[in-house]
């Protein structure tokens, strides 16, 4: 198949950007969702991005971990229910993004020492470690419900904390490089100015 | 200049308060689960479903004891969130519910219903950071259902679990935490319920007895 880049907006149609909850040992951050839907927004304004929170609760029970459709042909058994049907079509949404992965502390080495007494407080030593983020998104196209594209993204960082005194963190922003990373991609799908 | 005065009963109860912030200081951490749950975007059955809640479930409450000096202890009182989340999620469920005066049972005057839904907590475990030294908070809950008439009468009864889990990372406090841990784990009882009510074969034949056919969402 062969991606036709998007020579028009979506118009009056919303975008819904969801975080895969099933996994047994991570869960996607609420707040790379967020993250990734402000990107989207924010870039290019004519774009409507429903919030996670407000579509999942305005379709509960159909999008909890337990029942959220894993395959775009699900979509085809919840419209059969009038009530769900019905519900999109008020929402008007045209795609919906599940982005799975999450953001993950690896290794860490140093050591950081703090006292307090009645001349005051403080520490002394030196941390460091890395993070790692690793997502991936998948556009179903609501209308014909079928996948329609796939995009990931990685991104690492080492991140220290001397402390002389007082603690002085440098923290690499992984997270917000891997949000940047794909939400400028799903705007390539999405957006006919970017 | 102005000086203030404090008399003997003032003192006491002043001595009372900070009495009662010392003790408090001692006792465990306390969560009352708080939340709100969506109502179920469904067909209502078309059946009038009586509610009896039991003292125990509506008063629900999990304690854990310190396990050393370090930890502290907790108690979580999910009693009132359960109510909240039940009643909203069945009045979505059922074009008519109806919550009993007393106990189904022989002689009980009683509204009419097509049958009373009676919740249990039969169990409860959970995990946290302390515990596990993982960065989540679990709760894992086992519910027993009774299906009953308004004589009290068994229809039916099954389980169901529902989990519930919370990353730490974009939170403030254990607190908070736990209580949204216990929130989801209520919105998975509810999704868990309203999805598999119908497919719990006594109540599946019982519905077909009412002529109540559910719509199939194959979820």
């Amino acid at each position: 198949m062969v991606f036709n880049e998007p020579v028009e907006g979506i118009g009056d149609s919303t975008v819904v950007i969801l975080g895969r909850r099933h996994a047994a040992d991570y869960e996607t951050e609420p707040d790379f969702i967020r993250c990734v839907g402000k990107h989207i927004s924010s870039r290019d304004p004519s774009i409507t991005v429903v919030g996670e929170l407000d579509f999942v609760n305005s379709l509960y029970p159909w999008f909890e971990p337990r029942t959220a459709p894993l395959h775009p042909q699900d979509i085809n058994r919840l419209l059969e229910q009038e009530p769900v049907a019905e519900r999109m079509a008020e929402l008007k949404t045209e795609y919906m993004i599940w982005i799975d992965g999450r953001t993950e502390r690896g290794d860490s080495a140093g050591s950081m020492t703090c006292g307090i007494g009645p001349g005051g407080a403080g520490c002394f030593g030196f941390g460091t470690w890395s993070d790692d983020s690793n997502y991936e998104a998948v556009i179903w196209d609501f209308t014909d419900q079928a996948e329609v594209g796939r995009v990931n993204t990685t991104a690492s960082g080492q991140s220290y904390m001397p402390a002389v005194v007082v603690p002085i963190p440098i923290i690499a922003p992984v997270q917000g490089t891997a949000c940047d990373g794909i939400g400028d991609q799903l705007l390539e799908f999405l957006s006919s100015e970017y | 200049m102005s000086r203030s005065t404090i008399s003997a009963p003032d003192l006491r109860w002043l001595l009372a308060a900070v009495f009662g912030l010392l003790l408090a200081g001692c006792g465990p951490a306390k969560v009352i689960v708080e939340g709100n749950f969506p109502p179920p975007l469904m067909a209502p059955l078309p059946m009038k479903l009586g509610i009896w809640y039991p003292e125990d479930f509506s008063g629900h409450e999990f304690f854990d004891q310190a396990k050393s000096r370090s930890d502290s202890d907790w108690l979580v009182q999910t009693g009132a969130a359960q109510v909240q989340m039940w009643d909203t999620l069945l009045a979505g469920m059922f074009v008519e519910t109806v919550h009993m005066k007393g106990e189904p049972g022989p002689g009980q005057m009683n509204q009419l219903v097509d049958a009373v839904l009676i919740p249990e907590v039969d169990e409860l475990q959970y995990a946290i950071p302390a515990h596990t030294n993982v960065k989540v908070y679990e709760i894992w809950m086992r519910y027993r259902f009774r299906l009953v008439t308004t004589g009290g009468d068994p229809i039916t009864d099954w389980t169901m679990t529902a989990y519930g889990k919370t990353p730490t990372a974009f939170l403030q406090s254990d607190a908070a935490a736990v209580n949204l841990a216990a929130v989801m784990a209520l919105r998975d009882a509810g999704a868990n319920f309203a999805t598999n009510f119908a497919r719990v074969p006594e109540v599946k034949t019982f519905l077909d007895e009412l002529h109540v056919e559910p719509l199939e969402t194959g979820l």
